[in-house]
């Protein structure tokens, strides 16, 4: 478990104290700060805002999967949009299909995702690093393929409509409702991710990243790791693709393309990998970066006149900035988070003494 | 017949396209997913010269593939060089964040709409027809020569070139090749740039053929399969999976589904993976640095 | 876990700008980039240059016309985020999607719930405009499914000379498939033997594989629904293989150009708008406008978005001072606006029917010179 340099005094006695989710009265405070400040936002934004939030929440849970996978486990995986189709169409489906309600198309998504887990995860028992990245590639494209077939084949050229869900009858089509229920499954998302961080298989996927051969000797039994891995992602995943589906109200193939896998790839590296706090940074990122760029943009004279090349703009600037991280910033956002944490611990020392507190 | 001439065309295109992954993978191991956008490039870059050199068509074909082979070089000194050594992963996905920057810059330079450089070229596209009643364009069968030609060069070059050897020993072996005296960066800014160079040839002869739209960068992420059936370091290889795949996408919408003919590659990819991850006549490898 | 305060510093660093109210504000969300942006982005183009015009001139009303346009790349979550903005935070009076109908669904539900009109103009007009027409749509867009089948076939049934083979071409999203099918359930009602149908994925390097199923069923004429791409390839890919057929298919904002390149006069396109060779004084104010603006498109792709330009035009200045959404709305349910022969005849909408009374064709081919007019304006009445 990674943590900040501490400058003394924070010795821990006991195994809990090791795995605790916060190990210091600050850590406690700030943590507690902002789990209150989270639920005041949704009453001081405007509703354009109040999106960009619950977007950042889909996406973060999006994140926290493929961190999961590639950050902690280290199996590579380049069709992340193909999991998160699985589980929207599973729920459009089941919704137009059998007028299934949310609670049951939820679970249902979160078990496609799984199978689709399964089968994005057999190449892994085979195959390393770039060849991975291939197989889930094409897999990618195959279950696009599959999605667009379904739509069309049973009629909903223009995608498929998700009415609001209804829970205990109340129906979740407000805004602010539904930020708070897209917080409470990011926490949930998160809370997941950091117990199973901490854990026995936590720890198994960081020995199957370091080296397969020495962790196969330690007696991991590396494959159903692995596929465990696959599934636990692909599973979130999917659930947070079936959320994207009732939240836009609606499912249809072109909004899973390559690119948006590669965004997702983008959110851990920018945010950093191996971290949860990188998913969230490099979601947040992510899905802020081209609102920022229009934002930069309209405050150019003769603003309208851009429009047409905004998104161009948007892609450029965001090839840029992938390059940027990938030369110069490898530990993305997180990196530069900690070097600035440690700047102001340290101060005014710039390094670590010697001799000291190792850790 | 008509048939056959179909599945040559569509390998040939895949071939051309596929050698330039191939290149890349062999000398420096790094898989460039760029290859569609700067195979685009090279055909902007035609559209361009096309432009300034108006009526003459060679000037601006030779001028189009001159600037191409300096944009691979270029590629490769200001981005690639950086990250040799690095993580596998780390250097795909450079080259995809520099496919993403390329479309950017592309639409912004030259907008959306479709171009047509053959006629900007003043060249006129009229069809063959063979012996056997098969008929091709005129710009189709150029790439099947050209295919044919490029094919030819990059064997004899990587056998008996001075240059070729080099490459071939820094895919082998890069520490050994190192010290053994070879200038490793200059050896893959060669490799960049022929492998540009051929893509944007692709790109050029399809824009002529057919014209210039930004699907042409899925057809180059189709041609990628072609290249890891074969094998992503042999050349040979990379022929053979490009027959493989363009004959199972003609056959496909033919006589099964012509829907299918999108996701064909992709299937082709998937068994192969499963029964031979490394190609028909790739090397074998370990590739467990991530 | 650290708390994030990017969230925080991403708030404060936006500068969300206050619109003046004191001009009708309309919104745009558009498909400006991405795949399908040849489609959509001159007609938004046009539309700009026209109410820019309109605002030289002194506005509507004697107000202004304030458009704010946002891109949505044909992406459904950022059409629906945009439709968000565009409501709340700019007050648009009046909403438009120039966009993929994947982004149909989200915005329709954005701009009921905010009791805003939503225009739909050069997007393919959404089931609900047509009679009985849902509340708040409305669209200005030439083509119409299944209209347009039906005019194309009735075109070939009057013009071939012998009996029709009729192959049909669609590129693989639904609503081409959707328009093909349907043309294919037509044509025995006609007289005419379908004998193939393609449906074509759009990155396909060659489409020779296709025309030489079309060839070999022995097609003498070919209809094509989809975007132009598709149409003008298989149309060049069977003329290679030596098919000496007729061709009829759509005419999107490219085919007067390519009509030009092609110079195949067997090749017809249907349209219900009028191509520039007509030389309409309306058309020859729209070059000398956009040629003043310093558009980055043809004049002869500028048709669709004018043509909204107009009907917006009316329809605020119908919906008088100071404007709401209803009343708008109310003005836009009684609409009718002279094209001026941009188009076979007016818009013109009632409480039921959003989407135009009488629906216009005109076929057009390249008759050696120019553009000329193969069959002039025949009307479908739409119920």
């Amino acid at each position: 478990m990674s943590r900040s340099p501490r400058a003394s005094g924070y010795f821990r006695t006991g195994y809990a104290q090791e795995i605790a989710l916060t190990q210091t009265r600050l850590e406690r405070i700030s943590l507690i700060i902002f789990v209150l400040l989270l639920p005041a936002f949704p009453f001081l934004a405007t509703a354009f805002y109040l999106d960009l939030a619950c977007q950042v929440f889909l996406a973060s849970i999006g994140a926290f999967a493929l961190m999961l996978l590639t950050g902690y486990a280290g199996q590579v995986s380049l069709g992340h949009a193909g999991l998160l189709s699985a589980g929207a169409f599973t729920a459009g489906i089941l919704f137009r299909e059998f007028n299934a309600p949310f609670w049951v198309t939820l679970p249902a998504a979160a078990l496609s995702g799984a199978l689709l887990g399964v089968i994005f995860g057999l190449p892994s028992l085979r195959l390393r690093g770039l060849y991975l990245a291939v197989s889930t590639l094409a897999l990618h494209f195959v279950v696009v393929y599959l999605g667009g077939e379904y739509e069309t084949k049973r009629g909903f050229s223009t995608g498929i409509t998700v009415d609001p869900p209804r829970v205990a009858g109340y129906t979740i089509s407000n805004p602010r409702v539904w930020y708070f229920v897209l917080l409470v499954f990011a926490a949930a998302a998160l809370l997941i991710c950091l117990n199973l961080l901490r854990s026995r298989t936590g720890r198994a996927w960081r020995a199957i990243r370091m080296h397969e051969t020495v962790a196969e000797a330690l007696g991991i039994g590396v494959a159903a790791h692995k596929l465990l891995a696959f599934v636990i992602s692909s599973s979130m995943a999917a659930v947070a693709g079936a959320l994207f589906a009732y939240y836009r109200g609606f499912v249809s193939v072109e909004a899973f393309s390559l690119f948006l896998s590669i965004q997702y790839v983008a959110m851990i590296i920018v945010g950093g990998m191996g971290s949860l706090l990188g998913a969230v940074l490099g979601a947040v990122f992510v899905t802020l970066f081209p609102y920022a760029i229009e934002a930069a943009l309209m405050q150019l004279p003769n603003a309208q006149a851009y429009a047409g090349v905004l998104f161009a703009v948007n892609y450029a600037a965001f090839g840029v900035v992938m390059i940027l991280f990938l030369l110069f910033e490898p530990l993305g956002l997180v990196g530069i988070w900690r070097r600035l944490q440690t700047y102001f611990l340290l101060w005014p020392f710039r390094h670590r003494p010697l001799a000291g507190p190792r850790r | 017949m008509q048939l056959a001439v179909n599945i040559i065309v569509l390998s040939a295109i895949y071939a051309l396209i596929a050698c330039g992954y191939v290149l890349i993978y062999r000398v420096s191991r790094v898989l460039n997913l760029a290859h569609g956008e700067l195979m685009m490039l090279g055909a902007y870059l035609l559209l361009a010269t096309a432009s300034s050199f108006g009526g003459h068509p060679v000037i601006a074909i030779g001028a189009a593939i001159g600037l191409s082979l300096l944009v691979g070089v270029m590629v490769y000194l200001f981005l690639m060089r950086k990250m040799t050594g690095e993580m596998v992963l780390a250097a795909v996905l450079t080259t995809v964040a520099l496919g993403i920057l390329l479309r950017g810059l592309m639409v912004l330079i030259w907008s959306a709409q479709q171009q047509y450089p053959g006629q900007a070229l003043g060249a006129a596209n009229p069809a063959l027809v063979l012996p056997g009643g098969g008929r091709i364009s005129t710009f189709a069968a150029l790439l099947v020569v050209t295919t044919v030609l490029v094919y030819a060069g990059l064997f004899v070059f990587l056998r008996f070139g001075r240059w070729g050897v080099r490459m071939r020993a820094a895919g082998q072996n890069p520490l050994l090749a190192a010290q053994r005296g070879i200038n490793l960066h200059a050896v893959y800014a060669l490799a960049w740039g022929l492998s540009t160079l051929t893509g944007s040839l692709a790109g050029m002869l399809i824009a002529l053929d057919s014209g210039l739209t930004n699907t042409m960068v899925v057809i180059g992420l189709k041609a990628f399969p072609a290249a890891l059936v074969g094998g992503l370091d042999s050349l040979a290889g990379a022929l053979i999976g490009a027959l493989i795949i363009g004959a199972a996408e003609v056959l496909s919408i033919q006589y099964i589904d012509p829907l299918l003919s999108d996701v064909v590659p992709f299937l082709v990819l998937i068994v192969m993976l499963v029964l031979r991850p490394w190609g028909l006549l790739g090397t074998r490898e370990e590739l467990d640095r991530v | 876990m650290r708390p994030s305060f990017v969230i925080a510093a991403a708030l404060a660093a936006f500068a969300s700008p206050a619109l003046a109210q004191d001009a009708y504000v309309v919104g745009i969300t558009a498909a400006l980039t991405g795949p399908p942006a040849s489609t959509y982005a001159p007609a938004i183009e046009a539309l700009r240059i026209y109410l820019d015009r309109v605002n030289a001139a002194g506005g509507v009303n004697g107000k202004k016309i304030t458009l704010v346009i946002q891109d949505d790349s044909a992406e459904p979550s950022k059409a629906a985020a945009n439709a968000k903005k565009l409501l709340t935070q700019d007050n648009a009076v009046l909403m438009i999607n120039a966009s993929l109908s994947s982004t149909y669904a989200p915005v329709v539900n954005e701009a009921k719930n905010a009791g805003v009109p939503l225009l739909f103009a050069a997007s393919v007009c959404p089931k609900d405009v047509y009679p009985p027409a849902a509340e708040g749509q409305f669209c200005t867009t030439a083509f119409a499914s299944t209209f347009d089948s039906r005019a194309a076939l009735s075109f070939i049934k009057e013009t071939a000379k012998e009996p029709v083979k009729i192959g049909f071409s669609a590129m693989a999203i639904p609503l081409s498939r959707g328009e093909i099918d349907f043309a294919e359930s037509q044509a025995p009602a006609l007289g005419m033997t379908a004998v193939d149908k393609e449906i074509i994925p759009p990155p396909t390097a060659d489409y020779t594989p296709f025309a030489t199923k079309i060839k070999d069923a022995g097609a003498n004429w070919v209809f094509s629904w989809a975007p132009w791409v598709t149409q003008v390839r298989t149309f060049e890919a069977l003329r290679r293989l030596g098919w000496t057929g007729d061709y009829l298919t759509w005419a999107h904002l490219e085919a007067e150009g390519e009509l030009k390149r092609i110079k195949d006069d067997r090749l017809f396109v249907i349209g219900a708008n009028s191509l520039f060779d007509d030389n309409l004084p309306i058309q020859k104010d729209i070059a000398d406008a956009a040629k003043a603006a310093g558009a980055k498109y043809p004049p002869e792709q500028m048709t669709e978005g004018w043509v909204a330009g107009m009907v917006i035009e009316a329809a605020l200045k119908g919906a008088g001072w100071p404007a709401t959404s209803a009343k708008v709305q109310a003005s836009m349910v009684n609409l009718k606006v002279d094209l001026k022969g941009l188009r076979g005849g007016p818009i013109e909408w009632t409480k039921e029917n959003h989407f135009r009374t009488k629906q216009y064709y005109r076929v057009y081919r390249w008759d050696g010179a120019k553009t000329a007019v193969m069959k002039d304006w025949f009307a479908y009445d739409v119920k």
